[in-house]
């Protein structure tokens, strides 16, 4: 029975870590950009 | 170490994946410093960090070289179960992030660090107290780091002997360059690239594994070498309930205090959003365990033979030889992006805590934002020169988890107990931080030079053991802080006395 514990949550790590790696990479760029945009746009407002 | 090790290692091939890797890092690092201006994009990223950048930069940060390696020390020493601290931090990480349990009042509260929050509770010189056991235990614990990552990177690429010292100082440049410049916004970028090369080379080679050696195989190696203590905790001998019970307070004093896990909540956008890194980075630690677990079992598999401290390096040694050709130039590039996130990101909450908490109550009126990033820069280059030398210098007497156990202990007993009044106890003061601290402090450390000391070593060991010896000082800690007080005398604010006029009125 503990076999079969240890091996859907090594099958779930597998899974769950493939997907959050896709969609952070994918959604961390947008975010990446978006703080740019922010810093940037402050920075700006500071200087007028 | 020093064994050199056969590796399948080509400078050629993987070199040049490895020479990529490291070349976009250092630009992507570069670009982020044009956006520093003041010392809160340093420290914490000006507060903009939303929730995808956040949860790639914890999972990145809390996984380095030396996590990958004493966790698959643990499958190898322990099997399926040696993924117990794993499990228990996900479920505090978890519980903590769904309800906010001191990390609400903590962001709430808008500070930089944790001993910043004690002032407004227990006063400046608990403030700074905390500060100095803060640092003291974090610059043990990442002291080890780079002597640990370039041991691990020396073996598995098959470098002479005599390079770990280039090695390290290598990293260490590397790390230290888009650290000082571009401080907490660099380390976020970087971070989030180290996530996804380092995700690759995890999910890669774990699958090889599974391939290539297969799920049965691991299963029978296991219950060979460690029977059925090898899938339960509890009925493991070298286990059992005192280690669930050690790690379990590890695994919440961790999640409510590690200055680099707590300070992604400080530089999430709101308190909502940091909540919610919490709680969907979580299961990221089963991983964390669990991954390099398998990666432990399968050396077992391969090389059962080693023993003691020696069990540390089963792990590169392993990898050097089945990884191939091309595929290990990614699994060093991913090494490289754990070791190197952590390490930065380590490095600056350090920085953090001796600017605002030790520094701040000798600097005479307010610095300017230029002069603050300026302290803060000089400070990531004293402490990367003291991780460097400390690396070098520091001789281990015990294994890595025993040494790591206790540095963590003087740290995580005393703060998470300071944290949890701070936020829900109005009556704890002064009296009772000092009294938490001190213990803190005291307990481990006497535990660690009995254990060193001849004539009480065998005694202690054998009577006490670390783990009972690190719950005690969770516990002594917790009832010096209500004692303490609780002793303090309430200060009570007189009371005019109420005067009436002829007619009866105030």
């Amino acid at each position: 029975m503990s076999v079969y514990f240890w091996l859907i949550l090594t099958l779930a790590c597998l899974v769950w870590y493939t997907a959050v790696t896709i969609i952070v990479a994918v959604r961390g760029v947008a975010d990446i950009r978006e703080m740019m945009a922010r810093l940037g746009a402050r920075d700006s407002d500071s200087v007028e | 170490m020093n064994t050199v090790f056969e590796s399948n290692f080509s400078w050629w091939l993987d070199g040049s994946i490895v020479g990529l890797y490291l070349i976009g890092v250092i630009f992507a690092g570069l670009w982020m410093r044009r956006f520093v201006s003041k010392v809160d994009d340093f420290l914490v990223a000006g507060r903009e960090m939303k929730l995808y950048l956040g949860i790639a930069s914890l999972a990145a940060t809390e996984f380095g070289i030396v996590t990958c390696m004493y966790t698959a020390q643990n499958g190898y020493l322990y099997g399926f179960a040696g993924a117990t601290p794993g499990i228990l931090m996900a479920l505090a990480m978890l519980v903590v992030g769904l309800t906010g349990f001191c990390i609400k009042p903590l962001r709430d509260a808008g500070v930089v660090t944790l001993p910043e929050l004690f002032q407004q509770q227990f006063g400046p010189r608990i403030r700074c107290a905390a500060g100095v056991v803060i640092v003291m235990g974090g610059l043990l614990t990442t002291g080890v780091f780079l002597r640990l990552g370039g041991e691990f990177l020396v073996g598995a690429a098959g470098l002479a002997e005599g390079r770990l010292e280039i090695t390290m100082t290598f990293l260490l440049l590397i790390v230290l360059v888009y650290t000082i410049l571009g401080g907490m916004l660099s380390v976020l970028v970087t971070d989030f690239i180290q996530f996804v090369v380092m995700s690759v080379g995890l999910l890669l080679v774990t699958v090889l594994i599974l391939i290539r050696i297969g799920w049965s195989e691991l299963v029978q190696t296991v219950q060979a070498h460690h029977g059925s203590g090898g899938f339960n905790p509890f009925v493991h001998e070298g286990l059992g309930w005192s280690y669930v019970i050690f790690f379990s307070l590890i695994a919440l004093s961790g999640v409510l205090t590690w200055q680099p896990i707590v300070q992604r909540v400080l530089s999430a956008k709101d308190t909502s959003t940091g909540r919610r890194v919490y709680s969907a980075t979580s299961f990221f630690f089963v991983c964390r365990f669990v991954i390099p677990g398998i990666w432990g079992i399968a050396a077992l598999a391969l090389l059962p033979e080693l023993n003691g401290n020696d069990t540390i390096h089963a792990m590169p040694k392993f990898l050097a030889v089945f990884v191939p050709i091309g595929v290990i130039g990614i699994l060093i590039a991913a090494m490289l992006a754990a070791d190197m996130s952590t390490n930065s990101s380590y490095i600056l909450s350090w920085t953090s805590v001796i600017y605002n908490d030790i520094i701040a109550p000798f600097r005479k009126g307010r610095s300017s934002e230029s002069q603050g990033i300026l302290w803060n820069r000089l400070i990531v280059a004293v402490i990367g020169l003291f991780m460097l030398f400390f690396g070098l210098w520091y001789e281990f007497k015990t294994d890595i988890v025993d040494y790591l156990g206790i540095a963590s202990t003087v740290y995580l007993s005393s703060m998470s107990t300071l944290l949890i009044a701070a936020c829900y106890w109005p009556r704890a003061n002064d009296w009772g931080a000092a009294g938490a601290l001190g213990v803190g402090v005291v307990i481990p450390v006497t535990y660690l030079i009995l254990e060193q000391t001849p004539e009480t070593s065998e005694w202690v060991i054998r009577n006490i053991g670390p783990r009972y010896s690190g719950i005690a000082t969770y516990a002594l800690a917790a009832l010096a802080m209500v004692i303490g007080s609780l002793m303090k005398p309430s200060v009570r604010v007189p009371v005019a006395p109420i005067t009436l006029d002829d007619a009866g009125a105030r």
